[in-house]
């Protein structure tokens, strides 16, 4: 219960990661997901690159090519305007963030592509026949269909991240699972410090479910059919 | 006032419209005929730019947009001078049938939420689905939801609505309650052009038809003309395969 407890004190950062690297993700995957759907040239390459890359390396990996590959690069820079900083007055966290956003982007890349490919064509030529140009059809008309259609999808990646954020720990971050490694070491009761990290993980994903379940309910509204 | 001209257009190897003219006055129904895969509905598309002709010109009024070098600005001209109604209906699936009707109104007419809601309940009123405001399409029959997609093209008063065969996904039973409305609105004076194959209605609101094949204008006239006395062989095998489809 003590162990718990402790626990807890970790919660805020493992959600801080989660929540900044699903945001920028999630901003990320969209304009992927748009320039692989309009087949914008060279930048549609560098997407499906980055996409194939993200999905064919470990997360752990992007992980540890961010924190050793970008200081020497931001250093680099930094010294060449003499911007007065160096790398390492970055707080650890935002590599991390960083590195998760860049996973988190490429997983939804997909998850979004398939939410806007899933809406049919006659949504969208209906908004252009009004004389909508592209980004008022899709942000009118695409985006929200789309999204009510990947919502089940977003839900899974946010999870899958969440849980993907327990790899901070090689990077020292004290995030839920690197806290209970601390509380244990302290104590010895291994196996308790890890059922409450696994219990709270669980408890998390309930909620996020649950959340999920109400979005989806509202938002589907449109779906149910029947008469009015 | 809408003048169409050589108008051409292949998917791939495959030419659809051989260069196609077309007149229409102000006021005027016209009923585009034909068998299927003559080209009648890719021509009504081209006109709304929802295909991109490969050449030819299209005139609304003063504006005129040579199909050859098409720019966006004369793309989204066209399309505010014209409105579509779908075979499918296409209304927009997350929204109401009073958000459908308005969303035009207000993205792209920038009319203020008040002055939109009041044109859209008028417009729903004309096609008789003023108790249906906030129900959303998948909750109307097929006829319903086309009359919402009528209502939606007529709100923002175009110079031009173009049909695309809009009874034919509908129940036999349905089909009555959306030509009611075409007929009306076509009473009205709203320029229409109308791709059907609902004999009966073509002869009755049109007032000139035209009867394509194989992406060409084969014939046209006024209706007492095609339908009473074609002069194309093409034209007299169509009308008589139709009509004796319909007794049988």
């Amino acid at each position: 219960m003590t162990a718990f407890l402790k626990l807890l004190q970790a919660l805020p950062t493992t959600l801080l990661i989660t929540i900044i690297s699903i945001s920028i993700g999630f901003v990320i995957a969209t304009i992927v997901a748009l320039l692989r759907i309009y087949k914008v040239s060279v930048l549609t390459q560098i997407a499906s690159a980055y996409v194939t890359f993200i999905r064919g390396t470990p997360m752990l990996m992007h992980l540890f090519l961010i924190y050793f590959g970008l200081p020497p690069i931001i250093d680099a820079i930094a010294k060449k305007f003499q911007l007065g900083f160096t790398s390492t007055s970055i707080p650890l966290i935002v590599f991390v963030c960083f590195s998760f956003s860049l996973t988190a982007g490429g997983y939804m890349s997909e998850v979004i592509r398939a939410g806007i490919l899933a809406i049919n064509r006659g949504q969208i030529e209906a908004a252009y026949s009004l004389g909508m140009t592209t980004a008022q059809a899709l942000r009118r008309i695409v985006f929200p269909q789309a999204l009510a259609v990947s919502l089940p999808n977003l839900s899974n990646s946010f999870i899958g991240i969440m849980h993907g954020t327990t790899l901070a720990f090689t990077l020292s971050i004290t995030e839920i699972l690197g806290q209970a490694n601390i509380v244990a070491s302290t104590n010895w009761k291994f196996f308790e410090a890890f059922i409450a990290a696994a219990l709270l993980f669980w408890g998390i994903t309930i909620f996020v479910e649950k959340l999920t379940a109400v979005l989806e309910k509202r938002i589907n509204k449109y779906n149910r059919g029947g008469v009015a | 006032m809408i003048t169409i001209t050589n108008i051409t257009k292949s998917f791939g190897n495959t030419e659809v419209l051989k260069g196609i003219d077309l007149k229409v006055e102000k006021g005027d129904v016209v009923v585009i005929l034909g068998p299927s895969g003559s080209g009648k509905t890719t021509l009504l598309r081209c006109i709304n730019y929802l295909e991109k002709p490969n050449d030819g010109e299209i005139s609304i009024g003063e504006f005129t947009m040579n199909c050859k070098h098409p720019n966006k600005q004369g793309i989204l001209t066209l399309r505010k001078k014209t409105a579509m109604v779908f075979q499918n209906y296409n209304l927009f699936k997350h929204k109401t049938v009073i958000e459908n009707v308005m969303e035009g109104l207000m993205i792209v007419q920038k009319k203020s939420k008040e002055v939109a809601r009041q044109i859209s309940l008028q417009m729903l009123e004309k096609v008789g689905l003023a108790n249906k405001l906030d129900a959303f399409p998948s909750q109307l029959s097929g006829g319903q939801q086309q009359r919402v997609g009528i209502a939606r093209a007529l709100a923002l008063n175009p110079e031009v609505i173009l049909f695309d065969e809009p009874t034919s996904a509908l129940d036999p039973e349905l089909v009555g309650e959306v030509l009611e409305v075409i007929r009306n609105i076509a009473m009205e004076g709203i320029t229409m052009i109308v791709v059907t194959h609902e004999m009966g209605f073509a002869r009755e609101v049109s007032n000139h038809v035209v009867f394509m094949d194989a992406g060409v204008v084969v014939e046209e006239g006024k209706p007492h003309e095609i339908f009473g006395s074609p002069r194309e062989e093409r034209t007299k095998q169509f009308l008589k395969r139709i009509t004796s489809n319909h007794i049988a």
